[in-house]
């Protein structure tokens, strides 16, 4: 069996971690991937007993006082640059700033002395698998020329023995220190880990660092913010080029959405289990969603309008605004009704936080049984116009009593 | 008049519609029994090349990489678009690549394609089974194009060679941001779900009719239309595609495990209208004790 060739391994250390903030503030992700990689490196200091720290990388303007809360958020270092130019994401420039910061030796003798004359990359890289995280991780690992998994939602380190007919011309070898991403695939079902690995077979010989992925939202816990927690701040000042900043933002407009979750306190959602008669469903579902005043929410598969409707229900209902779960919005109403919805992890991550749930579905077996505090089984063609009478007689009665 | 090339990278896809897709009954996807289509985001970009031709009189080639069939989603593009020229990168050693290698296989092809040089390049924001949107942009890096992703509207001002794009922004956590760019011709566009377009005037909407016309009849003789290029033709280095340019590997697929149950469901039958009674009553509770506060 034969290891990797140690110095070569000696040239990528620490896990990067691509901060998103909006005018400073972190955004939620961003928060939660430090804890994760705090959680990740602090075992593997341990483990293979060396020293290698979490570096968040920030872009922004006036973004000094954002580095020192992520310090107490769980990273050992920030490298930042801070320049008007990049008060708001823009992909050119960030991609050319991030990667120049990923393979700049200066800062890790900074922050890292003891691994920093061998050091060219980092050994891992997480960003945010958002609409601005998962174009940038793609066009940073384009420029540094190594692998990406997307939407992760769970990371283990592992030593790993592998034969693999181009990776290592089919013979047994070890990779260490390997990062498993873990990425749960579009029906919910199936998880895919996916390796980011050195091509070993002499043919094809090539490195591929960092290991890179992007990381859903909502999936891990940030940590407790300590102000305890101390670490190194390090100002990367950019070298920003005419044609990099080519791009002008010429408006920037926060819109409200037209789905309002939290201004419910109950939400009503639907999954594929209205398949039978789509367009009748839905209406008792809005017929529901009226008597209990509630918002209406979608699982992802909606969202691709996989039913023949009418075009008003279709653009009423089968739009992504209304997706709950890790590809839409997280929720917490007080009443959750789902309504033939399997409860694919996605969706239950999306609205596990709700006070008491509700599920309608005539399989006992589907995973949403275990999410809620009252499972009704049936058809929801039944079921549905029983709950609308019910609701209305019992309205009614209220009525009487004032 | 001022010309304007415009290109659009599609993918084959599983079709996701009811009737067409099949699942087992793990609730995974059963992809033998599964047909397949142009995938629903590419037909976006087609959408939104054409607007660029009905708008400007753009010349469109459309490219996608994959086995012979995908042809097919090159068809139903051409449907879609109009598209003048049709290209399909097929070979066995581009089997197995990861996004890295694909998008060295769709740069080498967009530098192939007619006009003098592509202006703007569109796709979809991503498949619908699985590629999660790195194909795009890790093409236009490769082609040094500026991007711009999650386009929701874009139009060319032919004059000034500059794209406005407005572009969505979703901040989980915060708020969603609608964004207005400008940026200098070539680039590489990727159009958000929610695209759709519009055309105003009398002269357009003609146009429209007219290019669809011609868009139907040359999608029925696609093949006219199509060139195939295997890796020696486009003269890409086998080491930078398929398996051997691919950077990540699959691993393992294995069922995602049942979590722990998190709630303790008391179970109904819908039939039993004394527990539906309930079950109303604790509703309308829980709703209307929350409303005293």
């Amino acid at each position: 069996m034969t290891v990797n060739p140690s110095t070569e391994e000696e040239s990528y250390r620490h896990l990067y971690v691509v901060i998103e903030h909006e005018e400073g503030k972190p955004i939620p992700v961003s928060l939660e991937m430090l804890g994760e990689a705090r959680r990740l490196i602090d075992n593997f200091n341990k483990k293979y007993s060396s020293n290698e720290k979490v570096v968040a990388v920030v872009l922004g303007n006036n973004v000094r006082k954002l580095c020192e809360e992520l310090l107490f958020y769980g990273a050992d270092a920030v490298i930042y640059a801070d320049s008007p130019e990049l008060q708001y994401s823009r992909n050119l420039i960030d991609t050319k700033i991030v990667s120049q910061i990923a393979i700049n030796k200066e800062c890790i003798v900074k922050i890292s002395p003891d691994y920093a004359q061998l050091f060219k990359k980092p050994r891992y890289m997480f960003f945010s698998a958002d609409n601005i995280g998962r174009h940038l991780s793609s066009t940073v690992l384009a420029e540094l020329e190594s692998g990406l998994a997307s939407d992760i939602n769970k990371l283990v380190i592992e030593d790993i023995e592998l034969k693999h007919e181009h990776k290592t011309k089919g013979q047994g070898m070890i990779y260490a220190k390997t990062l498993e991403m873990y990425r749960p695939d579009f029906s919910g079902f199936l998880w895919t880990t996916i390796l980011c690995l050195d091509n070993r077979n002499p043919a094809i010989e090539r490195e591929y660092h960092p290991q890179a992925c992007s990381i859903i939202p909502g999936v891990f816990q940030p940590l407790n913010r300590d102000v305890e927690r101390k670490g190194i701040i390090v100002d990367y000042a950019p070298k920003l080029e005419e044609q990099d900043l080519n791009v002008k933002i010429l408006s920037r407009k926060v819109i409200e959405s037209a789905v309002d979750f939290d201004a419910h306190k109950a939400i009503v959602s639907f999954g594929r289990g209205i398949k039978d008669s789509p367009e009748e469903n839905i209406k008792l579902i809005e017929e529901l969603a009226k008597e209990l005043d509630a918002e209406i929410g979608i699982s992802l598969p909606i969202s691709k309008k996989p039913f023949v409707v009418n075009e008003k229900i279709t653009s009423t209902y089968m739009i992504p605004d209304r997706v709950i779960g890790t590809s839409g919005r997280k929720v917490n109403p007080v009443l959750y009704i789902a309504v033939g919805v399997s409860g694919a992890m996605q969706h239950i991550a999306g609205m596990k936080e709700s006070e008491f749930v509700v599920a309608i579905n005539p399989d006992e077996n589907s995973p949403i049984k275990d999410e809620c505090d009252v499972f009704i089984k049936g058809k929801m063609e039944d079921i549905l116009p029983v709950l609308i009478e019910e609701l209305n007689k019992q309205k009614v009665a209220m009525g009487v009593r004032k | 008049m001022v010309s304007l090339n415009v290109a659009v990278i599609v993918k084959l896809e599983p079709d996701f519609s009811e009737g067409n897709v099949s699942y087992n009954s793990d609730g995974t996807l059963n992809r033998a029994e599964t047909k397949s289509i142009l995938g629903p985001h590419s037909a976006i970009a087609s959408k939104a090349a054409f607007y660029a031709k009905v708008k400007h009189g753009a010349s469109i080639s459309v490219g996608t990489m994959g086995p012979p069939i995908a042809d097919l989603a090159l068809q139903q593009s051409q449907l879609i678009c109009d598209a003048d020229e049709l290209h399909l990168y097929s070979d066995r050693i581009f089997a197995g690549a990861d996004t890295l290698a694909t998008a060295e296989v769709l740069k080498t092809g967009i530098c192939k394609m007619e006009g003098e040089k592509i202006d703007i390049v569109f796709s979809g924001y991503r498949a619908s089974d699985g590629e999660t949107g790195q194909t795009g942009p890790q093409t236009a890096w490769k082609l040094h194009y500026t991007f711009l992703g999650n386009v929701i509207d874009y139009d060319v001002d032919l004059e000034r060679r500059i794209v406005l794009a407005k572009r969505l922004i979703i901040l989980q956590g915060f708020y969603d941001i609608v964004e207005e760019v400008e940026a200098p011709l070539p680039v590489f566009i990727t159009v958000d779900p929610s695209y759709n377009s519009v055309f105003n005037t009398v002269s357009q909407r003609l146009a429209f009719v007219r290019y669809q016309k011609e868009a139907n009849d040359r999608a029925q003789n696609y093949k006219k239309y199509l060139k195939v290029f295997n890796a020696q033709q486009l003269g890409v280095d086998p080491k930078f595609v398929g398996l051997p340019g691919s950077p990540t590997i699959v691993y393992k697929v294995e069922k995602i495990p049942k979590a722990k149950a998190s709630r303790k469901a008391e179970i109904i039958n819908w039939s039993d209208r004394d527990q539906i009674q309930k079950v109303v009553a604790r509703m309308q509770e829980i709703l209307g004790g929350m409303m005293i506060k």
